[in-house]
């Protein structure tokens, strides 16, 4: 059973990849960077983590594979003194930093990063809550928070990144995930001796893994170890308050109706919380990002929804459209309109702020009375 | 029954026809002859309307621009040089659509008249035993044929031939243009061809038409058109000796 | 050889209306969700009963699966299927190129960009609110057909295999860059436009059953009437003028109603390639190049692939469900090698 759904995983992500790829009989066109790519990834990541049964995190950071390693020196992991995480940095106060990045490439940099240049949204995010945001130089197409990062030029994303513009602003680190960017784009870099780290999260744990690697990059071990606490504490918090949950089902939504049914499964951001906050998501069968059957959410009765559609101030907002849409006046979560709408990523990006996102969606379910 | 007055037509800067005249009358077969690119086949298409041109063709006193299509058709026909085909259909369907301008309403089936119109056509051109062929499997010369079979089913008053046996063995040359003198019998009809074999021009035609490079060098009878000065101004070489000495090969 | 009547007689249209309808049944039987024969037959039933009655719709999970979420999906993926199949029957007649149809010509991407500019600026028609989509659709179908058909007319004059191909080729590539650059400037948008270029015939209602019958009877009725027409430029367009047809008028008639056809489909269910042009080749080698027969077969023929397609979409990988077009295209691809090559082949020969 597991295996097929690998399979279909493995199958769906290739088809998209084609899909996206041969734009010209799809239409599609090389347009699709983002949310494609994502669904992609995610379909592909959640693949990854399948094969290293996803549950133990600690051990996939730890595993021979290398991916997600991080490069251990014993004094710098008694120094961070970060119990039960891998730390990913060796950091001597004006020494060289030697980091290994989330492919296992390592990386040697003379002393902190003072101008970076981040290409996905998460990596600009994790810079601006260590506090690192002014050494952000260039940043990705589709970074968006926080409203700050707006103002930093962009360097375009996927294909299209701009190497050139990225070499004129002179960064000693470029931040990018493994999906988006070629490998010669990558060589064309090194070559000019701009340092490319991997940040590359599968999940929570992945995430604290990012957040404690920019932190080394960017001298500031003491304010992301500040960070990913933080974000533990909020989920140990939530986790607790949680319980054995009350066994409901939710049902994310990744893409509305009118585009085609998309939604989160196993091995996805929104997968792992709802676990955390003891709900059942009706599609853990389904890997990453998949576009499911309407049927399917009408007989799976979800007793909650949240969307992350986007919504641009015209027509019915994304709550009001799913609970116009006809024939899905049995769910139950339509009948007690227990709709929540994300619209701000919190539970899509690798970022600090799934813990807010966690949060959001513990407040929507349980309340945020006590 | 055709008129054409100072016909000129233009493909951007190059004058391809310029300022020809010409007229038609009933029972005539006009032989347009020429050397290649002198604008003969650019006449017959500007007559059906296939390109711009200026001047004036008249059809028995009446503007051919003005016509309707379907009018024209009725009395205009034209068979062309070859027939690219590129799907099966049968030797009747494509001889049946020469009845197109016939048809009546949009939904209409084929009445009495047209399969009468259509089995005289293929009977005429011998190619009644082959009606339900393919044209993909059809040979040139049966191609040819089958579209002549559909511009006899249009029934025209006046049909014009663009080298009607260009690639024809000698067979076929000799039968279509035998199809053709023919049908030229019956009363009301007249010919215009365009052809390259000035033997066959000679044999078969009631006028003649000499044109180069667009405009017209002589016309009249064919023996004054073809007579042996002019077409060695036209082509550049002595004509009549070249015939003879091809002629003298089979005696 | 076969001998071929020019129409087909009353119970071969009876077949055929058969096969369709037995085809329907089937893809509204089965699906993601197991809902029991008999429950689809009641609810259906009482649907019927209730519109007729104007009482109560049934309610009820299997109720409302039948009806709200498979029924309108299969009958408009039936519409779409039949139109994009009559629009490439057109096509192939009116060019006399076996290989023209909406995808392969570029009409489809066309399409979609009308219909992406439409969500990247919110283009609306007043008081219908999908119609914006739907409406820059046609739009620039019709032109991106005007476009591609005065080059390829300028290029060499007529409408030849290769000519259409590569201008196709190079005006599906221009149309996509053309949606980045918009893409780029409705960034915010981003995640609308991707899913939608996806295509998806999921989440369809009556009003979409609506449109697209409307439209497949306005511009399916310009076809079917115009027949001979088609017959004529099928063997030639020279041809056709010397025996009468108004090339241009009917040219530009059935070129309205394809974008017609195109638009609408595009709008509704995304860029689905290759059902326009596979169909009609196939229904050509069974009921021969006349359009008096290939028009209607084709329409049956495009109603029962598509709707074959899209059950195999919806639960081969069940829950998950395969975006149609690749089904589409997974079988098209194969025939239209298979076309080319015999085409190649003929030319040769």
């Amino acid at each position: 059973m597991k295996r097929t759904r690998r399979l279909a995983a493995i199958l769906i992500a290739a088809l998209l990849a084609a899909l996206t790829a041969c734009g010209t009989q799809n239409g599609s066109g090389t347009a699709p960077e983002t949310a494609s790519q994502a669904a992609v990834s995610e379909a592909a990541q959640a693949e990854e983590n399948g094969s290293a049964d996803g549950s133990a995190q600690a051990e996939e950071n730890g595993s021979a594979e290398g991916s997600a390693q991080a490069a251990k020196t014993e004094s710098a992991q008694e120094e961070a003194g970060q119990a039960g995480e891998a730390g990913s940095a060796q950091t001597a106060e004006n020494g060289p930093i030697t980091v290994m990045d989330m492919t296992g490439r390592e990386i040697t940099l003379e002393e902190p990063a003072e101008k970076v240049v981040a290409l996905t949204a998460s990596d600009c995010e994790i810079l601006y809550a260590i506090g690192a945001g002014d050494a952000l130089v260039g940043r990705g197409e589709y970074c968006n928070y926080p409203a700050k990062v707006l103002e930093v030029p962009s360097v375009q994303s996927g294909a299209d990144t701009n190497i050139e513009q990225i070499l004129s602003l002179e960064p000693q680190v470029l931040l990018m995930s493994t999906m988006a960017q070629t490998e010669e784009q990558v060589a064309q870099l090194e070559a000019a001796g701009v340092h490319v780290v991997v940040s590359d999260a599968q999940d929570i744990a992945g995430v604290y893994t990012a957040i404690e690697l920019i932190g080394a990059l960017m001298g500031k071990d003491a304010e992301a170890a500040e960070v990913i606490d933080g974000m533990k504490s909020t989920f140990a918090d939530l986790q607790e308050k949680a319980g054995e949950g009350s066994g409901k089902t939710i049902y994310f939504e990744v893409s509305p109706l009118q585009w085609g049914l998309w939604a989160a499964g196993s091995h996805t951001f929104m997968d792992e919380i709802a676990g955390m906050l003891g709900l059942t998501n009706c599609f853990a069968d389904v890997e990453g990002w998949a576009e499911v059957s309407e049927e399917q959410v009408l007989e799976r009765d979800p007793d909650y929804i949240l969307t992350i559609t986007q919504y641009y101030g015209e027509g019915p907002t994304p709550e009001e459209e799913i609970l116009g849409r006809s024939g899905w006046e049995n769910i139950t979560a339509v009948q007690n309109k227990a709709i929540l709408n994300l619209q701000n990523d919190e539970l899509s990006r690798p970022a600090p702020r799934l813990a807010e996102g966690a949060q959001m969606l513990y407040d929507f379910v349980y309340g945020s009375g006590d | 029954m055709l008129e054409i007055k100072k016909l000129t037509v233009r493909f951007g800067e190059l004058t391809v026809v310029d300022g020809l005249d010409l007229t038609v009358e009933e029972g005539q077969w006009l032989m347009i002859v020429g050397p290649n690119g002198a604008g003969k086949s650019t006449v017959l298409n500007a007559v059906t309307q296939g390109v711009p041109y200026t001047g004036q063709i008249l059809f028995q006193g009446q503007d051919v621009r003005r016509m309707k299509s379907v009018q024209r058709a009725r009395c205009i026909g034209m068979l062309a040089q070859s027939h690219p085909a590129a799907y099966s259909f049968s030797v009747e369907e494509v001889v049946s659509l020469g009845r197109y301008a016939y048809s009546a309403g949009l939904l209409s089936g084929r009445g009495d008249e047209d399969e009468a119109a259509v089995e005289t056509a293929l009977e005429l051109t011998g190619m009644r035993e082959q009606r339900k062929q393919s044209v993909l499997t059809l040979s040139g010369g049966e191609l040819q044929r089958t579209f002549l079979a559909q511009a006899f089913a249009q029934d025209p008053q006046l049909l014009l031939l663009d080298e009607p046996t260009n690639h024809l063995d000698l067979i076929y040359q000799k039968q279509v243009f035998g199809m053709i003198s023919d049908w030229l019998k019956r009363p009301g009809k007249a010919v215009i061809s365009v052809v390259h074999d000035l033997s066959l021009a000679k044999a078969c035609g009631t006028g003649a038409l000499l044109m180069d490079r667009g405009r017209c060098v002589a016309r009249g009878s064919v023996s004054e058109v073809l007579a042996p000065e002019r077409l060695e101004q036209v082509y550049r070489m002595d004509v009549y000796a070249w015939m003879r000495g091809l002629l003298s090969q089979w005696s | 050889m076969r001998t071929r009547s020019d129409r087909f007689s009353l119970w071969e249209y009876a077949l055929f209306a058969g096969i369709t309808l037995a085809v329907l049944c089937l893809c509204v039987c089965v699906g993601s969700v197991n809902v029991p024969l008999r429950e689809t037959l009641t609810a259906v039933a009482e649907a019927l009963r209730a519109l007729v009655l104007h009482r109560e719709r049934p309610s009820g999970l299997g109720a409302a699966i039948i009806l709200s979420v498979r029924i309108p999906r299969v009958l408009c993926v039936a519409l779409v299927g039949a139109s994009l199949a009559l629009a490439g029957a057109a096509m192939q007649g009116l060019l006399k190129n076996a290989l023209a149809d909406g995808s392969t010509l570029g009409v489809s991407s066309g399409a979609s960009l009308g219909a992406v500019i439409a969500i990247a600026f919110g283009v609306r028609v007043p008081f219908l609110p999908f119609a914006g989509t739907t409406a820059m659709a046609i739009l620039f179908a019709f032109f991106s057909l005007l476009i591609i058909l005065g080059l390829a007319y300028r290029m060499d004059c007529s409408f030849s295999t290769n000519t259409i191909i590569l201008i196709g080729v190079v005006f599906s590539m221009f149309v996509s860059s053309l949606m980045s650059v918009i893409i780029t400037f409705a960034a915010d948008r981003i995640q609308h436009i991707t899913f939608w270029t996806m295509g998806s015939l999921q989440g369809k209602n009556y009003t979409d059953v609506l449109l697209t019958g409307a439209a497949l009877l306005v511009c399916g009725s310009v076809i079917f009437s115009r027949w001979r027409e088609l017959n004529a430029f099928a063997v030639g367009e020279d041809n056709a003028r010397h025996i009468g047809v108004n090339v241009r008028r009917v040219r530009l008639l059935i070129l309205l109603a394809v974008s017609g056809l195109i638009g609408v489909c595009v709008s509704v269910g995304g860029t689905i390639g290759f059902v326009g042009l596979v169909t009609p080749h196939a229904v050509r080698l069974l009921a021969g190049p006349n359009h008096r027969r290939l028009l209607p077969a084709s329409l049956f023929g495009g109603a029962v692939f598509l709707m074959l397609a899209d059950l195999t979409a919806r639960i081969l990988l069940n829950p998950v469900e395969l975006p149609i077009g690749v089904v589409t295209s997974l079988v098209g691809a194969v025939v239209f090698v298979i076309i080319f090559y015999r085409s190649r082949k003929r030319v040769k020969g």
